[in-house]
């Protein structure tokens, strides 16, 4: 197999004591889904956050097509091609849903002669064209998902980290943002997500990584992980019996 | 849908297209103005020359104030030390010739705004909120005090800046004009910031600055550069307003409430915006000087009422109030 596109090499996070990240590894090969999933508190948005460069790591590195990103300022690692959607959707309230797009794609990697090619073909991709013109605080819930995704696919980047996409949708929203997410792969786009959504998560990912309690516990084929004993332990919460 | 790219000349062409109707008034504007001098009286002038001062300055403000979100509550810093600095260089050297003294003058001004901002802009562009805003109003009480307590600055005895305007022009019209071009040029600067990706990327500083970051928005970078940029138009206008003046102390440039009525022309013009500031300066200069102007007694008073209930009827400015009826009207007319 080539180089992974992303690896995390022995990454622990600590907050005064609290290790919310414990020595995770994890290779996200490129052109792949890859599902980052774990009972809440088990650390997930903790990674992105460090991927991101939003936090410093205690320690470990992040590499990124063949660079070491760790302690990387934030806005260089978004440059060098790492989009991120928020787990609560964050787009600038008061700026149109089109101005939201536009400032992904004017800070991306667009290129400046590409920026009214990729504003549109992110709004055009998460169907968002026709409400181009409406503030974002005006958007339902499902529409401020797409609008998050939109702003990162605007942007053009080379790995999506999306936390929860489908947070709060219901199953016809969440079917069209996976059937989005599979469009942004298939145009090369290599994504990591974080889901909550069983189904979801475990139908458009090739390769899903199980965090729990800071550390990664299991890693594999959906398949696999769905199987795996110390995986349904940290669901269900059934301690050692399971194992 | 309107598409921009992403060039700087794309960005201004794109932008100069978008707001041709806001351009054409700004020209019809600037005419008008430009004229003033022939069809209003004496003291009118002097209205209109404070009226262009006062806009020109919230214009300066605005830049990061109103685009950015960062709140300056002590800009007649750069006021004072343009002023100053300006005036220590015309009159500590023998110049051949009044001109090229306020040359150079404007030069070391703006110069020294703009390493004052350069210098504290790093630490204090970390502040966010009213951290900001009150840690301005710290350095332009430092920088008055220190202005006016130390000899070799004059402060107190005070500096008689050169008479720039030519015999044959009367001194009030010549600095009208100077003004003028200075309001011109300013909102000119103002318009190629908004328009620009320097102007969206401070929206988005405004809006949310973590995640702006994290869209790869170079918040440091872009809230410094503006920070200067905003320093060094507003010490050039306060050069010159000091020489309009044609004698300045420390308490006639460093002055609190030029730094609050910045704030107060945005505020009540519409935040954000460019027209904002200038209609905010507007109202308050006209009603300041001319409806008020006769109630000596009471016209602070009475300006303070007014603002208060101007910002409550209008929390989001002119401009924010004035929008939506409009959207309505147009709406209406299809």
């Amino acid at each position: 197999m080539n180089a992974p596109l992303l690896r995390v090499a022995g990454v622990t996070k600590r907050f005064r004591g609290v290790v919310a990240v414990n020595d995770v590894s994890l290779d996200v090969p490129a052109g792949s889904i890859c599902g980052l999933i774990g009972p809440n508190g088990a650390g997930k948005s903790s990674l992105f956050n460090l991927i991101t460069g939003y936090l410093p790591l205690t320690a470990g590195e992040i590499w990124f097509a063949g660079r070491r990103i760790d302690g990387m300022d934030t806005h260089l690692i978004a440059e060098a091609g790492i989009a991120r959607g928020f787990q609560i959707a964050k787009p600038f309230p008061e700026l149109s849903v089109l101005d939201n797009v536009r400032m992904g794609a004017l800070f991306g990697r667009a290129g400046p002669r590409d920026v009214a090619a990729a504003t549109e073909g992110a709004l055009a991709l998460t169907g968002l064209a026709d409400l181009a013109d409406r503030p974002a605080m005006t958007l339902t819930v499902g529409y401020l998902r797409r609008l998050e995704l939109a702003r990162a696919i605007a942007q053009r980047p080379v790995l999506l980290l999306a936390d929860e996409p489908c947070a709060g949708l219901n199953p016809t929203e969440t079917e069209e943002i996976v059937g989005i997410l599979r469009q942004v792969r298939d145009r090369g786009v290599t994504i990591l997500l974080v889901e909550h959504d069983m189904r979801a998560v475990m139908s458009v990912s090739d390769r899903i990584f199980v965090l729990d309690a800071g550390s990664k516990i299991a890693e594999g084929a959906p398949a696999e992980v769905a199987r795996d004993p110390r995986v349904i332990a940290a669901y269900l919460g059934a301690p050692e019996a399971a194992g | 849908m309107m598409m921009a790219g992403g060039t700087l000349p794309g960005m201004l062409a794109q932008g100069i297209a978008a707001h041709r109707g806001w351009i054409a008034l700004a020209l019809a504007a600037l005419v008008l103005l430009a004229l003033a001098p022939l069809y209003l009286s004496p003291f009118h002038v002097r209205v209109a020359q404070l009226f262009l001062l006062s806009a020109a300055l919230a214009i300066a403000w605005s830049l990061l104030g109103g685009f950015a979100g960062y709140w300056s509550f002590g800009h007649t810093a750069f006021i004072g030390l343009g002023a100053f600095v300006a005036g220590l260089v015309e009159t500590g050297w023998t110049w051949p010739s009044p001109a090229l003294a306020f040359a150079v003058g404007l030069l070391a001004g703006a110069l020294a705004c703009a390493l004052l901002a350069g210098l504290i802009a790093y630490p204090i562009l970390r502040l966010r909120g009213i951290y900001f805003a009150i840690a301005m109003l710290g350095v332009a009480q430092v920088l008055g005090e220190l202005n006016n307590s130390i000899d070799a600055f004059k402060g107190t005895m005070g500096i008689v800046l050169p008479q720039l305007a030519p015999r044959a022009v009367e001194p009030a019209t010549f600095y009208y004009y100077l003004l003028l071009v200075a309001a011109a040029v300013t909102l000119a600067i103002g318009f190629a910031v908004k328009v620009s990706r320097l102007g969206y990327g401070l929206l988005s500083i405004r809006e949310d600055e973590d995640t702006a970051r994290m869209l790869g928005v170079p918040t440091e970078r872009y809230k410094i550069q503006t920070f200067v940029l905003s320093a060094v138009l507003t010490g050039v206008l306060g050069i010159i307003y000091a020489h309009s003046l044609g004698f300045i102390t420390a308490g006639s440039v460093y002055r609190t409430d030029f730094s609050l009525n910045m704030i107060v022309y945005a505020l009540l013009g519409g935040m954000g915006t460019l027209i904002g500031p200038v209609i905010g300066a507007g109202i308050m200069v006209v009603l300041t000087q001319i409806v008020l102007g006769r109630l000596l007694d009471t016209h602070m008073f009475i300006t303070g009422a007014l603002l208060v209930i101007l910002v409550m009827l209008a929390p989001r400015g002119i401009v924010g109030f004035v929008k939506p009826i409009l959207a309505r009207w147009r709406g209406g007319f299809r």
